[in-house]
This record gives structure tokens, sequence and C-alpha cells, in this order.
């Protein structure tokens, strides 16, 4: 489906709409107007009220089951798109909206002006989001669907519309296939920037197709951790395995497994075991992991099984989840859905993980020596992690965060410096 | 004659009972060799706890220790040496990474009588020649994936007269190429020989979609079949309702539903599992099927859904006897129409939410390809 200037039409009007698209964005950008920031607002701000109220369960409800998503956390989601949350982000993100006057000089910040959003498809409601986002900073916004989308971005942005009829002339939606690299070519050079979400391959593809005069804002993958000392609390790996459990270790933040300062295999051992027990019960009290998840990791373990003369590997595991003890110190993906490796790295040995620079996120820190945290604290964000929480945060969403180490809105203007008033 | 040569050549093809004892007899003949001869096989055994003499009867194969299919992703079993090698296969590599299955050729002519029987029982023999349109890769020496070979291997159920490719090999890699396979269409429908397409379902699927859209409709002569391999990889979400499927082969190929044949298989498990008249993979006596509960590992019976388990003492130059795939499915043992008395496969899906990519599991692929 395709919304264009307020309007929903089927791919049908796809070639026809892409070829009125340069004139008509040409007609919004001569205009001066920008997306009114108020406007914006008020539309997430009522959709959001409307959310929560249960007028999209249709599209919702099975959404959230088949990601696993808790209340918990959609309601954490729901309120970044309130007014409260929204105002907050805008302060926060562009504290300098307002001009700087000097003697000499004007300074603005201003939109980027056209921006165009590869979405990805993991995450339903990430296309819209990354929409609202462009409009916040007054962009007007191209959004490319994502393969098998399921028809949510529309409906989202279209009632936006239809609650602030002034955002119409701002988004524009298509559902064009990668695949089709003419057209994507033909969208990125009608705007100033591209963001783009996904793997490596997106952003690469995304960075070949735009011309060099075209900015890229890429928001690829990243990979979590926690960072433990063997003194660390119960609670705080109760915490961890419960955060492990409500994202089933899905989002850039979650926790892929947990670094040990030692470099004892024993020290290593009972600290594995000590984590087996934890998050065996967490397990336990959690809503169950889809079936086909679980027959998948089934397998893997069974295969980890098998490699075991090879690895040194020790499996713990009970009831689909696994804390599988390893004995390289390598950052990895985990095989998800609460299968957490533990590995040994010693503190002195923890800017090894510099050589992942740009695909850190956030780690957490679990010890009970105030001291040591603050070392170990400064060594990661030395290292390039971005975001270091405590134990159970560490995929906890609050407006105006940055965003893998920026902020989103920042990235989508640009400052304009004028000696003239 | 040894066991395994003996089951291959049944030609009662789904009767299971007649040949339980033979079956077990074949398993530990090609258990024995592969202990014997693959040094990795045997050190998975021996950690299990099993050995090929503990196979006595056909109950004891749920405990012969199955190897998953991602293991030899990682791992080139071979229980013969390199100068046996006849044929080494790749699986297609849906997920990226292939599977390496090398055959001997005593390993492949067990298979040629399963062929023969199979081919046999489903009339897909013919001596009427053919014009073949096959939606996969033209055979060349550099693609070694399993299916290209099936594919080519199937033009020799019926003469042919002509073959044409859906993929091309071209300087630049394969392409595909639809006007071609639109005008060889064109040209077997005025042919007083029958067609046979053969390929992947997806393929089969889009081109009749294109051409009902195109408007372009076909009287292809009688006896024209098509026929499909391969499953449906990465286009598993567009699977359409397979009623649905045939009537569009009806209505854009005037061919009757009783002439369209699917195939089950894959190159770890190289049997040839065909569709009975009501679309029903029955297991032949050259296989047998355990569904597995996942969280124990443990058989679960008949008509329930879990991990995939196939058996079969066809090929003994890689330890493939028992795999484990990636599916879920069912085993359903109610009586069925066309009078084939084995139970019968019903894949569900793939294990895991494969069409989901999460973004942790994006960053992932940096840590593989790029460091």
């Amino acid at each position: 489906m395709i919304l264009y200037n307020g309007k929903t039409y089927g791919t049908e009007l796809q070639d026809e709409l892409l070829r009125s698209l340069r004139d008509d964005i040409g007609k919004t950008i001569a205009s001066g107007i920008r997306p009114p920031l108020d406007d914006v607002i008020l539309a997430c701000d009522t959709l959001a009220q409307r959310v929560m109220n249960g007028s999209y369960d249709d599209i919702l409800i099975p959404f959230l089951k088949e990601f696993n998503v808790s209340n918990e956390y959609f309601a954490e989601l729901c309120y970044m798109f309130t007014r409260e949350g929204l105002t907050y982000k805008v302060q926060t993100e562009l504290p300098e909206i307002t001009e700087i006057k000097t003697a000499h000089f004007t300074r603005r910040r201003c939109p980027l002006g056209v921006l165009m959003h590869i979405a990805a498809g993991n995450f339903d409601v990430l296309p819209a989001y990354s929409v609202v986002e462009g409009l916040l900073a007054g962009n007007i916004n191209i959004l490319k669907l994502p393969m098998g989308d399921s028809g949510l971005s529309v409906r989202l942005l279209s009632d936006m519309i239809g609650i602030c009829p002034s955002l119409a002339p701002f988004i524009y939606v298509f559902d064009v296939p990668s695949t089709e690299t003419e057209s994507i070519k033909y969208l990125a050079d009608l705007s100033d920037g591209v963001a783009v979400w996904g793997g490596d391959v997106a952003v690469s593809a995304a960075r070949k197709l735009a011309s060099v005069n075209t900015k890229i804002i890429a928001w690829g993958h990243k990979l979590s951790f926690a960072y433990c000392e063997s003194d660390c609390s119960d609670d705080d790996l109760r915490a961890l395995a419960d955060s492990i459990c409500l994202t089933d270790q899905t989002l850039c933040s979650s926790c892929q497994g947990l670094f040990l300062d030692t470099d004892s295999d024993k020290e290593l051992d009972s600290f594995s075991e000590r984590f087996f027990e934890i998050l065996k019960e967490a397990n336990d009290r959690s809503r169950p992991v889809n079936y086909g998840m679980r027959a998948k990791n089934a397998i893997n373990l069974y295969n980890e099984d098998l490699e075991i003369d090879r690895t040194g590997s020790t499996i713990r595991k009970s009831n689909g989840m696994s804390v599988i003890t390893r004995r390289d110190s390598e950052l990895e993906l985990s095989y998800m859905y609460r299968n957490v490796w533990v590995k040994k790295l010693p503190l002195s040995s923890l800017h090894e993980l510099h050589k992942h620079k740009g695909y850190l996120q956030t780690a957490s820190v679990l010890t009970s020596d105030p001291v040591k945290r603050k070392i170990i604290c400064d060594k990661l964000a030395g290292i390039g992690v971005v975001r270091i929480t405590s134990a159970g945060k560490m995929s906890r969403s609050v407006p105006g965060e940055a965003h893998d180490g920026t902020y989103a809105l920042r990235e989508y203007t640009r400052i304009v410096e004028c000696e003239f008033d | 004659m040894d066991t395994v040569g003996k089951l291959f050549r049944s030609r009662d093809i789904y009767d299971l009972p007649k040949t339980d004892a033979l079956f077990a007899s074949a398993m530990r003949e090609t258990c024995s060799f592969c202990y014997r001869n693959c040094d990795d096989y045997k050190r998975i055994l021996d950690r299990k706890g099993f050995a090929p003499e503990m196979i006595d009867s056909i109950e004891d194969l749920s405990d012969l220790p199955f190897i998953p299919t991602l293991y030899f992703k990682h791992h080139h079993l071979k229980s013969v040496p390199d100068r046996k090698v006849f044929i080494s296969a790749t699986s297609s590599g849906t997920s990226g990474t292939m599977s390496n299955i090398v055959f001997d050729l005593r390993s492949l002519l067990t298979g040629a009588w399963m062929v023969l029987n199979v081919g046999r029982y489903h009339k897909l023999w013919s001596v009427v020649p053919v014009n073949y349109i096959i939606f996969g890769y033209q055979p060349s020496k550099t693609n070694r994936t399993a299916i290209s070979k099936t594919a080519y291997g199937f033009t020799f159920f019926a003469p042919a007269i002509s073959r044409t490719f859906a993929l091309e090999m071209t300087p630049s890699g394969y392409k595909l190429n639809w006007d071609r396979v639109l005008k060889a269409m064109e040209k077997a429908a005025h042919s007083k020989f029958p067609m046979r397409t053969i390929g992947f379902p997806a393929y089969t699927y889009f081109l009749l979609k294109d051409m009902k859209a195109k408007g372009i409709r076909y009287k292809m002569p009688k006896g024209s079949m098509i026929t499909m391999g391969g499953g449906w990889k990465q286009f598993y979400t567009e699977q359409p309702d397979k009623q649905e499927f045939y009537r569009l082969v009806k209505e854009v190929l005037d061919i009757d539903e009783d002439h369209v044949v699917e195939f089950f298989g894959a190159v770890e498990h190289p049997i040839l599992y065909t569709d009975c008249r009501c679309h029903h993979f029955h297991i032949p006596v050259y296989s047998r099927i355990l569904i597995r509960d996942p969280d124990t590992m443990k058989p679960i019976g008949n008509g329930r859904i879990g991990l995939v388990n196939l058996m079969s003492p066809m090929v003994r130059s890689t330890p493939v006897l028992s795999i484990m795939t990636d599916d879920l499915g069912i085993i359903h043992d109610e009586p069925c129409p066309c009078g084939a008395s084995s139970p019968w496969l019903e894949i569900i899906g793939r294990v895991g939410v494969s069409d989901i990519v999460t973004c942790a599991a994006g960053g992932d692929e940096y840590l593989r390809n790029g460091s």
C-alpha cells in the first residue's frame, strides 16, 4: 500500500506516483512550510491514547504475541509517543531549537529537508517511529516499507494525518521491494538524508545506492552483554535473568552473554552454575518461549553437545533455557530466547572488545564494589560501549535517550549559520 | 545380497510392516560401516553409549543417535576414501552455509533402485518423449547443489525432446530468463508431445501467477505434468493454499490436479518422497521417520507435531543414516483414499521464526563476516 499526500493507493499506481513525487515535494519545499511541531505531538499523543485504549488491538495483539512483547515493555513504548514523552525528547535532543544570535551570526537548527527511511522488518512499529522522528526534526519523510510489512505503518501514519491533516505533505510511504534498485536510487536522490535501519548488508546497500552528496544515517545492528565480578549479588543476577527472559535476547540492547572478570576456569564454572540456577528460576516464572524457537534451540544445543570434545564448553540446560560456559573470550551472538553464554574476560583484557567498535551497545555492570564499578564503567565507555546500566535496566526505553551513541533528531537536522538577520 | 541392496529392491514401496525387520538389518549394516570408517561418527556414537550391534529391531532405531543437518554444515563427514567419492553434493544453502555430503557409486546405485520403483508406482516413467521446462539451475561445473543435479536427473523419467532452464548460467552468474521460459511454454503448448515442468514450487507458482496476470492461457498436450521439488525455501510465507495452486495450474495450463506431482527430499536424506493423488507424502519402505519432542528429544508418536528425524540406510559414504532436520512435522496414520498403506509426513514449517530478523542477530552478521 502507498500513502501519498494523505491518501492511500494500491501499489499498481506506484510508478505514476513516483513520477509526480519530485514535483510535489518541490512544491512543499518551495512553500517554506514545515510540519508544525505541535501538530506532530498532538497527532502522536492522540494515537498513543487510542493504542492504549485498545483501538488497535486487532493488529497489535497478534503482533505482541508473536514477538513475545510484554505488557510492561509495550507500555514503555507507548509512553515514548505521548505528549510528555515527545516534548521531553525534543527538548533533550534539540536544545538549541530556537535561534542563537551572536554579534556576527544567527545560528539556527534547520531540518535536513527530505529524509528517506529504509526501515527494517524486525519490529513493526519501527518504520512509523522513524518517520515520527523525521517529522519532529521538521523534515519531509519518504518511507520505504520493509519486506512483509503488515500494513501497520500505513495505518498509523494515515491515522496521524487524519488527526492533523497539516502533516499530509510531509509523509510519503512506498512499498518498493529492495530489488527495485532504480526506484530506491531515485528516492534516495530526492532526499537530503537516508536513515537506514538494519544489518550490515542493508547499510552497505544504502551507501552504494545513494549519491555521495546524500547523508547516510545508519542505525545498524548491535550486540550487548553483561560484565560481572564474582562478588555480584544474587539480586543483580536475578534482575539480569528477568531482563533476559523479558526481551528473549532479541533486542540490540538485550544481554547475549556474561563476561566474568577472571582467568580461572574453576571460578568461571562455579559462577556459571550459580547463574544457571537463577536463570532457570526466572525462565520457570516467565511466559514460555514459543514452540518453534524452543525447537530450534533444542537442535542448537544438541549440536553444541556433539561439538563438546572440540570446544570444551559446558552446557547446563533446562526447559528450553541454557547457560553455556565457553572457554574463549570473544563477544558473540547467543542462541537467544534465554540461552546465554558465560565467558572469562579479566578486566585487564577488557580493552580487547574495542575491535568490535561500532557494534557495541549496552553493557550492564554487576559488582558490589563501587570503586571497581567506576573503573569498569570508565573502561567500557573507553572501548565504545554507548550505554552502561545496572543489571535489570539494559533494555529500558526512556524518552530522550541517545540512540546508538547519538541523538536521532540531531542527525536529522543541520545547523545553518547566517550573517544576516 | 546385502540387506541394504535387498531393501532398496523392494517393489511394494509403501508396505512398511513387511520390511521392518529388513529395514532394521539394513540400518545396522550401514551404521556398522560408518562406525568403522568414519572417526567422527564413531566418536559421536561412543559418547552417546551406542554401538551398531544394538540395532536388533525397528524399535531400537529410536536410540540410534541422530545428527542434526546443522552439524554437516560445519563438518565434512566421510566414511569412504576420496578415490571412492563419486558425487559431492551440497544443499542449496538457504541460510548461507551449505552442507557437503559425498556419495560413493554403491550408495547411488542403491538409490537408483528406489527411483526405479518409486517412478514405477507413481507412473513417472514414460516412453513418450516430452519437452522439459526446468525452474532451476542449468547444471554446470561450478554449481554443485544437489537440487540442480536432481532436477537434471528428473529429465530422464521420459526421453527429452528439449530441456529449457529458467536459471541460466551467464558470465556474471545465474540469471532468471523468464522470456525464454514463456517462449518454451508456448512452443510446448503447440507440440504434439507432453510437457513436463520440474523445479522449485515457488518459481512454478510465480511464473503461473505472472502468466495469469498477463492473460496467457495454454492448453498443454495430454499427459503433461507439473513436477516440483526443493521446498518453498525463502518464499515460505508466500506459499499459497494447495487447492489455489491446483486451480491456477488448471486455469493457466489446463493440466489436471492429478498431474501435479510434488517431491520431497534433502541432500542429507536423498529419499524420493512423492505425493500421492491426495497430495500426501507417504513414507516409503526405504526410510522411517520419527517425530521427536524438542524438550526431551524422545519420540512422541504419530499425530503430534515435533522435530522431524529422518532415517534411511541408503547412503553409506557419509553417516546420514539418522538425521534431524530443521523442520517441524507430523506423521498421519489415518487411512488415505489413494490406497497406500503407509503413514504420511506433513511438514508444518521450519523451526524458529525464520522470517523475523532480530536486531541482535543482525549484529552477528558482522562478527561472522567482518572480524
